[in-house]
């Protein structure tokens, strides 16, 4: 909502200034956005009498001019058409910034002719798109002063950011209302006279709706005009217009956008003689109905719009935009002005459907004065006669009776909301000031909302204006002190969950990235998601049209970008959701990454190394192990989805349950992204772990043994595709007392391998408990262990 | 003849020191040990043909020879200390490193900075006795609007960009949550009233708007707020808001300002400020100069909202909040765009992230270290 400061003070007394004003503003919930005075911008452009003009020796169409400011005389080069000696022009010296042009000028030198400045037209000055020629200023311009002064520029505007409830702070007035209220001055009375009409209007209004639906038109008031003449509009009024972004067109339509902008009251006015009939007939539109708009566009109703329309069709599309058809234009003498209430949902949906988006919808949706239909019939038919001549008729109109809303307030109540005292008589003086009525001040107050504040409807709305003209600044500052002697922690599990792993990854070598929920529709499918019940029906692009299944798309498609800057290594993670339908319970957090790339430089060290299965296996468990599940009580599966390599990855479960899926990416997925070496990723589903509730902080006692340990080495063949994880089963299960652990420390095909066979090699930990071991036990140890192997694995000790 | 002996072990004796100081090495130093004072050593040797002597020589000449085998001793560990000196130097004079050369460099990694500020805002409301909870990025439109007191066609919807998801069986079109408030609502429906004196919670989390250029995001990050209670009023709303802008900018004596607003969920609701100076050059200094800037919104639960979750605005009330997480991050470490947050650069995401061990906390301190 834009507003100059002398508009303002059309409805607003006050001596306060434009900064007090500035400031005033946002205390009340007005916020403002900018303040922009056209004549700082003008200051130095200033009214000169040319003096002497002769055309430039060398150019046809230019002229060289003296002007003369009153004091110096400065010879200017100028192309402009009206240049004429003796006429009254606008002057820009050298240094000036033209904000037409964005430049600040320099002394010139046109085919050999020197010019020092410039002589201006509207548009380089930004006051009017006219670029047809020069400014010529009035005879009697007094030379050397401003032009803002001289133009009457000097009105700077403000401009507001207007909350959707605040629809009554659409017009001037209601801004000058919460400003009077606030104590910055008075709110003067709106004049109007009210004048009857000296003839019956040529046109009358049929209400063609069925009585449930009436509400749709409460209210709707109309007055016809003749013997006007529809001109140009006279300079105050287009350069109000122009201020506010309203582009000045006729006089007519001039005065209802003026109106709309000082009372925040949208108007419509139809050309008489183009209406069909002596009836304009509120109703419902047809399925399928035509209508034209002022804007030029044909729009096609349905069966439930509210119209006004005459016996050809429809001539407004009620609250939001009126028609080609039976608009007003520079011909036209006689006049029907409309003034109405409809309803704000049914305008909303009208406009929602359409796409139409008018000054006016956002009027009648944010809720109109109940009110004022009829007084602004008075008031337009004087601002009409005013600028447009001619005669008005008696006024038209239809309304239901509606009564103004009652609230029962309580004044105690400001208090027990907001910690801050005011004084009855205080809070009545607000109320009464922004409108309000009060009927009986008992401890319980009837409260009278005004016609134009349909957003209050509630106690609190009424504390809240009464704090509001207060000032915030008196609301207390009460320290919100813990509440319980116990810290509790603030982190649920899921959330330390997160938290511990995010700092386990990143202390391995992870960046943590946030990625896009959404992914487009082949990758989610890719990885098992794409269902219609994740899709969305109005994406910001067909990359992003799918809620993702998993996280690995995702930030394989981060690495893809990185990898086209030539950043090759990475190694990613995120953790967030994952979605698998639409109910909350669908909704999965995970922790998911990918490495990609060497996991280190080749230096004068190290030679080259890329990231494989193994490290990401390690990151995994290292990660699971920082949340709370140890190594050991997982098992390791083969049935990873399919976006895994399927015969390089893994999926760790207890039970039935999938704690985590590990692996290289599928070799199809990875081309397509074009990846040049495998990626290996990761997805942890946390949430899967099961914790058991234990508030014991006491860890199990830890028994030092004083014996030292005893190592043994085997090599066992067995067959190629055993698991290896196996042979440490195996080999533990043959003492399970007195091996604490087997190390996998070389795995061998090949060379005196059957070609179906393989060779492991383990290390064997032995841990005496009571007393150190003999060579006698030690054999035995060795042998059951050998003699397990064989039964179980049908391994073969390797001979050396 | 004692005389003789003695005389002859003497000179033996300065022979060996002789010996013992023109020896070059450990090894020759070993056997002129060997020699003099072995089983079969010249010295020792002496000490096997006393028997022809008195008593009295044979006592005199053993305490010669091992005054002797004394000296000889002394003088070998100071020559062996010497030899072990000279090795040590020679083998210090080889064993060198070049100090310059780059060590291999396992980069650690990084937390994205809003991962970071989530974090440090928990650390702030943790204290003020919150908890976190959070809810579903899908939402249906009675928990996203219409529980929020947006119903159909209010024009606070307009503002919202809502992303649609298809209408499933029911024809109900679920909707991405335009903010964390529905979460407000979910969690105040789980509230036991027969068992309910107050919360405090806090709701970090994504949320989705349709609208993407230079400073919008189709998905952003907002932190939720809410306080219900028997005697919660706007005063604590402002004692609590104030104390989170202090402490999260870590400026004791930052201006707060409050000012009148609108949501359709808080009545009264409002805005909140805080002071800076932006200057020409389009830096930002928070906690000086004359500007304001706006950081989150907030207000009064709104009576209708607690009505709908069947609870009585007359005995309960409280406050919410919420908050843009991107821009809380961009203002505190400043960082100019908001579109790389999602870009995954790794160029920025090592300049901006946060090096892992750096746990904001209060007692450690919310100023994050870059990594």
């Amino acid at each position: 909502m834009k507003l100059t400061w002398k508009w303002l003070l059309d409805h607003l007394d006050t001596d306060c200034s434009l900064d007090q004003i500035i400031e005033t503003l946002p205390k009340l919930g007005l916020e403002v956005a900018s303040v922009f005075n056209l004549a700082e911008d003008l200051k130095e452009f200033i009214s000169v009498k040319l003096v002497e003009v002769y055309k430039h020796p060398d150019a046809d169409k230019l002229n060289v001019c003296k002007v003369f400011d009153g004091k110096n005389t400065y010879s200017v080069v100028c192309g402009a058409p009206n240049v004429r000696q003796g006429m009254i022009g606008v002057f820009a010296n050298i240094g000036t910034f033209i904000p037409g042009l964005s430049i600040i000028l320099k002394k010139g030198k046109i085919r050999g002719e020197e010019s020092f400045g410039m002589l201006c037209s509207e548009k380089e000055l930004t006051i009017s798109e006219n670029h047809s020629g020069i400014i010529e200023l009035p005879e009697d311009t007094r030379i050397g002063i401003s032009i803002a002064e001289v133009m009457d520029l000097n009105d700077p505007v403000i401009e507001i950011e207007i909350t959707p409830n605040r629809g009554d702070c659409l017009g001037v007035r209601g801004i000058a209302r919460d400003l009077a209220a606030s104590g910055i001055g008075q709110l003067k009375d709106l004049k109007v006279s009210k004048v009857k009409g000296e003839f019956d209007s040529f046109i009358n209004w049929k209400i063609d709706l069925n009585d449930g639906k009436k509400n749709l038109c409460p209210k709707i008031f109309g007055r016809s005009f003749q013997n006007l003449e529809n001109k140009e509009s006279p300079d105050w009024l287009k350069n109000r217009l122009l201020a506010v972004d309203q582009r000045p067109i006729t006089s007519l339509v001039d005065i209802t956008n003026y109106i709309m902008i000082d009372l925040g009251r949208p108007l419509h006015a139809y050309d008489v003689d183009k209406i069909e009939g002596d009836e304009l007939i509120v109703r419902q539109s047809k399925n399928g109905e035509d209508f034209v708009a002022l804007n030029g566009t044909t729009y096609k109703l349905d069966e439930d719009m509210l119209v006004i329309s005459d016996k050809h069709g429809v001539d407004d599309l009620a609250g939001i935009m009126g028609g080609e058809r039976t608009g007003v234009t520079e011909k036209t003498t006689k006049m029907f002005l409309e003034a109405a209430i409809f309803d704000p949902i049914s305008v909303a949906k009208t406009g929602r459907k359409l796409n139409l988006h008018s000054e006016a919808r956002y009027r009648f949706e944010r809720g109109l004065d109940y009110d004022l239909p009829e007084l602004v019939m008075h008031y337009a038919a004087a601002l009409v006669q005013k600028i447009c001549g001619g005669k008005f008729s008696k006024i038209v109109n239809f309304q239901l009776e509606r009564e103004n809303k009652h609230i029962k307030f309580n004044p105690d109540i400001t208090y027990k909301l907001t910690g801050v005292n005011v004084e009855n008589k205080f809070s009545e003086t607000i109320l009464n000031k922004l409108g309000f009525k009060i009927n009986s001040i008992d401890a319980i107050w009837d409260v009278i909302v005004p016609s134009w504040r349909s957003d209050i409807d509630g106690v609190a709305d009424i504390v809240e204006e009464i704090i509001r003209i207060n000032g915030y600044t008196s609301i207390p500052t009460t320290k919100l002190s813990r509440n319980n002697y116990i810290a509790k922690p603030a982190m649920k599990t899921k959330h330390r969950q997160t938290f511990f792993a995010s700092r386990t990854l990143a202390s391995r070598g992870y960046n943590e990235v946030i990625t896009f929920s959404f992914v487009n529709n082949v990758m989610a499918k890719q990885f098992k998601g794409g269902s219609k019940a994740l899709n969305l029906v109005n994406p910001i692009s067909s990359e992003l049209t799918d809620m993702r299944p998993s996280i690995l798309p995702t930030l394989l498609q981060a690495a893809q970008k990185n990898n086209r800057k030539g950043i090759e290594d990475i190694s990613f993670f995120e953790a967030g959701p994952i979605f698998i339908g639409d109910d909350p319970d669908e909704q999965i957090n995970t922790v998911s990454g990918i490495r990609l790339g060497y996991k280190n430089k080749k230096d004068w060290k190290n030679e080259l190394v890329n990231f494989d299965f193994y490290d990401i296996k390690l990151d995994v468990l290292k990660t699971l192990e920082a949340i709370g599940l140890p190594q050991n009580s997982l098992k390791v599966f083969k049935d990873t989805p399919t976006y895994y390599h399927p015969g390089r990855s893994a999926v760790f479960k207890i039970g039935q349950t999938v704690i985590a899926n590990l692996g290289e990416i599928h070799p199809e997925i990875n081309d397509f992204f074009g990846f040049k070496n495998p990626v290996i990723g990761f997805e942890i589903f946390h949430e899967n772990i099961p914790f058991p509730k234990r508030n014991k902080t006491s860890r199990p006692m830890l028994k030092l043994t004083t014996l030292q340990s005893v190592t043994r080495e085997f090599a066992f063949i067995v067959d190629e595709s055993m698991d290896s994880d196996k042979l440490i089963q195996v080999a533990k299960s043959s003492n399970n007392d007195l091996i604490k652990d087997v190390l996998i420390y070389d795995v061998y095909k090949g060379n005196k391998i059957p070609i179906d066979k393989k060779s492991i090699a383990i290390k064997v930990f032995i841990q005496p408990i009571h007393e150190t071991l003999t060579d006698t036990d030690l054999e035995k140890i060795s042998s059951d262990l050998i003699a397990v192997v064989n039964k179980k694995l049908s391994g073969i000790l390797r001979d050396e | 003849m004692i005389a003789e002996l003695k005389d002859k072990l003497l000179n033996l004796s300065d022979d060996i020191s002789l010996l013992i100081l023109g020896c070059s090495n450990l090894n020759s130093l070993d056997d002129i040990r060997i020699n003099a004072l072995g089983k079969k050593g010249s010295i020792t040797s002496h000490l096997k043909n006393l028997r022809e002597y008195d008593d009295v020589s044979k006592r005199e000449i053993g305490s010669l020879v091992n005054e002797i085998k004394d000296k000889i001793n002394q003088e070998i560990v100071v020559k062996t200390q010497f030899f072990k000196k000279e090795i040590l130097q020679e083998k210090l004079n080889i064993e060198k490193i070049d100090v310059t050369l780059t060590p291999q460099d396992n980069d650690t990694g990084t937390l994205h900075p809003l991962s970071r500020t989530i974090d440090e805002l928990c650390a702030i409301f943790a204290d003020m006795g919150f908890s976190i909870v959070d809810g579903p990025d899908i939402e249906s439109d009675y928990y996203n609007f219409t529980a929020l007191n947006i119903p159909t066609e209010h024009p606070a919807r307009q503002e919202h960009d809502t992303f649609y998801l298809q209408p499933n069986n029911d024809g109900e079109r679920k909707v991405l949550r335009t903010h964390t408030s529905p979460v407000q609502i979910r969690t105040m429906e789980k509230i036991d009233l027969e068992n309910f004196d107050e919360i405090r919670y806090i709701i970090p989390g994504r949320t989705y708007r349709s609208d993407h250029d230079a400073t919008h995001s189709p998905m952003f990050h907002q932190c939720e707020g809410l306080v219900l209670g028997k005697n919660i009023n706007m005063g604590h709303l402002k004692g609590c808001l104030i104390e989170f802008c202090r402490n999260y900018f870590n400026a004791e004596n930052l201006p707060v300002r409050f000012r009148p607003s609108y949501f359709p969920f808080t009545e009264p609701s409002a805005e909140v400020d805080i002071g800076c100076r932006k200057d020409k050059d389009g830096s930002l200094s928070i906690g000086e100069g004359e500007d304001w800037l706006e950081i989150l919104g907030s207000g009064m639960v709104h009576p209708r909202v607690l009505e709908g979750v069947g609870i009585d605005p007359t005995v309960y009330q409280g406050f919410a909040f919420g908050m843009g997480l991107e821009r809380l991050t961009m203002l505190k470490y400043g960082i100019p765009d908001l579109r790389p947050f999602y870009d995954s650069d790794l160029r920025w995401l090592k300049h901006y992230g946060f090096i892992p061990v750096d746990n904001p906390s209060l007692h450690s301190g919310l100023n994050g270290v870059f990594s």
